[in-house]
């Protein structure tokens, strides 16, 4: 019955994923090493992968498998391969969050043996999160996604900093008839709402999980900041349909000069420095707004790859990896498809600043940037945590209650975890 | 002899309907999720008392239900007019025919995130006729009142036409000399409508309210593209909240526990509604 069902679940698989090399393994000495990648990034390392195999004719042969746009979506097609039992990749490109969760189910590959500890020295302080668990490292960063706060050059000569300052710059400019809206952000019940709460909790000094797991979700400060959230939307500065954007929402908004200012990741600035963009050559990045007392804090998003266990070439894996992650590639993925690198150097590698000045504010970024929590049950606690953001959002219920109820269920799924 | 004859479809039968749900009983009884390294550990029912104390569960059962109740109504209701003008005689009948299918032979990701837009704030065409009109956003998928409607109303685009369909296969099995009789006796038509045709297609009714009822109660790709089960999980389905938990939160048990939980809750509707109507003696099919 097992058989049975490993065949007919292979067979679904093999008709939706499309891979864009079909390996022609004839060589018998040649190692074949699969990788699965959101579609984007597919995409967007193919121009390396191909490299790679031009060197390493006769020796590896890389085979990209690009899965889905959606990154919720990828985590089910790679979750779904990996409980098959018959493992049919080598290497997985992971988010930040799925990696305790990938780590403790088993699936992925120790890979401490097989990093030098002056490979991991090169890495900027922000790549360097978010790749161990338990203190075990599981993944090499290939991208270091930020949260960044854009705003509009030609409305303002400095961006705000705090808090307050973004709540009064946006009222005079949506008073002055200068934008329909404030500020946009991703407020729809999904992930990036969380990635968006996890800032706004910073700037006021609130915390989500500590570090020895007590939920502060109903600390004073949390509850500040979960009332300042409120107050964008009660007082019109973000639009009420901002409990359904998600990024590329935001994007459009900012883009046609809706809004004054817009929290998005760096992807977003290639995208505004088009010529179908509104608001062309009059952005500015900096870092997330803070509470003068508190330091501010942008949600880190990275993406990285991973050796599976169930791999029987590990070593070709890492040289593959190790390829991928290289300056040379980095600097390309930079270039061409504004992905934040990872090696310190780049950060003040001259050509590259000059093609990309928000490259400073990216490193900026990196500097403070935060990991969400690193739970294997991240994803229920995220879940819990959205469920009664949206409430707050949407129907005017009381805050005190929603964090209450928010953190009550969290400690409990975090309890369960504990005695299990 | 006649046990042999039936025995490839029984096999089929026991292999994908009764063996599934074996195995999601058997699984409702364990605690299988990355806390116990997903290997499966007897929990002796904690699965279903949580699943009894899960508000969300039943929050979710009752959103699937209205979103149940109200999408088949409608569909039954505009397919039954939609197959008696499919059934008449008239000028290009063929093409008409063939485009109201159309939106049911459209993927559902698709369409979905078509009406995803289409309910858009700002800029999808209905928020761009409330500003014509000089009238303030609706933000139909942002009020946790109305955004189910929005579900019901690309439900009920989709699959009318596969409903209207069974209907006009069962107007056509109704011959035309009981109408003509019928006037010949002096009945009018909206008499022939309430004497012949309703009663000939109600078992035609029945099988779409089943295969309807079924289908919309596991609704799943449609909630997923187009709000995700927000906001404020208004629009969240028992089966968008059973994926999360294998998918998402890794706990094959507890999700086993809802999927069956459902079933049977399922089964336990469609049993009480088919007495109930025989009761009411509005079903007179056997």
């Amino acid at each position: 019955m097992r058989k049975l069902k490993q065949l007919f679940l292979t067979a679904i698989l093999s008709a939706i994923i499309q891979p864009i090399n079909v390996s022609s393994a004839t060589t018998k000495n040649k190692v074949d090493i699969r990788i699965l990648m959101p579609a984007p990034f597919a995409d967007s390392t193919a121009k390396i992968i191909d490299r790679f195999n031009r060197h390493h004719k006769n020796q590896i042969e890389v085979t990209v498998t690009r899965g889905p746009l959606e990154t919720e979506s990828v985590s089910d097609l790679a979750i779904s391969s990996l409980l098959l039992g018959d493992n049919p990749y080598d290497i997985l490109l992971i988010d930040v969050t799925w990696l305790p969760k990938y780590a403790e189910a088993g699936w992925l590959f120790n890979m401490d043996k097989m990093i030098d500890n002056s490979e991991w020295e090169l890495l900027i302080k922000g790549a360097r999160l978010g790749n161990k668990y338990k203190g075990t490292l599981y993944r090499w960063p290939l991208v270091a996604d930020i949260g960044l706060l854009y705003w509009r050059k030609d409305l303002m000569k400095i961006p705000p900093t705090t808090p307050n300052e973004l709540f009064n710059i946006s009222k005079r400019l949506q008073k002055e008839n200068k934008v329909k809206y404030g500020y946009v952000w991703q407020g729809k019940q999904y992930e990036g709402l969380s990635c968006v709460f996890l800032e706004v909790l910073s700037a006021f000094g609130g915390e989500w999980i500590t570090e020895n797991g007590e939920v502060k979700l109903n600390s004073p400060n949390s509850l500040k900041a979960t009332r300042w959230l409120q107050s964008l939307i009660k007082s019109g500065i973000s639009p009420k349909a901002i409990t359904s954007f998600a990024e590329s929402e935001a994007l459009q908004s900012f883009k046609a000069g809706q809004s004054a200012f817009m929290r998005n990741w760096p992807y977003a600035w290639s995208e505004l420095q088009k010529d179908s963009s509104a608001v062309k050559g009059n952005v500015g990045v900096t870092v997330m707004v803070s509470d003068p007392k508190y330091s501010s804090t942008s949600t880190l998003g990275s993406w990285g790859f991973s050796i599976l266990n169930r791999s029987a070439n590990k070593n070709e894996s890492m040289q593959v990896i190790s390829y991928l992650t290289s300056e040379s590639s980095q600097k390309l993925l930079f270039k061409e498809f504004g992905y934040t690198p990872t090696r310190k150097k780049l950060f003040s590698d001259p050509i590259l600043l000059k093609q990309n000045p928000i490259l400073t504010n990216l490193k900026k970024g990196l500097e403070i940037t935060k990991p969400r929590p690193q739970i294997p049950l991240y994803a229920q606690v995220s879940d819990i945590l959205q469920r009664e953001l949206s409430t707050v959002l949407t129907q005017k219920h009381d805050i005190k209650d929603s964090m209450n109820r928010a953190t009550y269920k969290t400690r409990r799924i975090l309890n369960s975890y504990g005695i299990d | 002899m006649s046990l042999i004859l039936v025995l490839p479809a029984i096999i089929l039968v026991i292999l994908v309907f009764v063996f599934p749900l074996i195995r999601y009983a058997w699984l409702s009884f364990h605690a299988v999720s990355v806390s116990t390294g997903l290997v499966m550990v007897p929990n002796f029912g904690a699965n279903w008392s949580r699943l009894i104390e899960d508000q969300r569960f039943w929050q979710d059962l009752m959103q699937t239900t209205r979103f149940t109740a109200f999408s088949v109504t409608l569909e039954i209701i505009l397919a039954i007019a939609i197959a008696l003008l499919l059934d008449q005689r008239w000028n290009g009948r063929g093409i008409i025919r063939a485009i109201t299918i159309l939106p049911w032979a459209l993927p559902t990701t698709i369409m979905a995130l078509g009406w995803r837009w289409i309910f858009n704030t700002p800029y999808g065409p209905i928020e761009q006729l409330t500003q014509l009109f000089g009238i303030e956003y609706l933000n139909l998928l942002s009020i946790p009142k109305y955004t189910w409607i929005t579900t019901v109303i690309a439900d009920v685009w989709k699959t009318t036409p596969f409903v209207a369909l069974i209907i006009l296969a069962g107007l056509q099995s109704i011959p035309n000399d009981l109408y003509e009789a019928f006037r010949l006796e002096g009945g009018n038509s909206l008499q022939a409508l309430k004497k012949i045709t309703l009663p000939l297609i109600q078992p035609y009714i029945l099988i779409a309210l089943l295969f309807r009822v079924a289908q919309a109660f596991g609704v799943f790709d449609l909630i997923q593209v187009m709000t995700g089960g927000g906001p404020a999980t208004s629009t969240e389905s028992l089966a968008l909240y059973s994926y999360l938990n294998a998918m998402r939160f890794l706990d094959f048990g507890y999700s086993a526990t809802i999927m069956l939980a459902s079933f049977l809750l399922l089964m336990i509707i469609s049993i009480t509604s088919y007495i109930l109507l025989k009761r009411l003696r509005l079903l007179t099919v056997k």
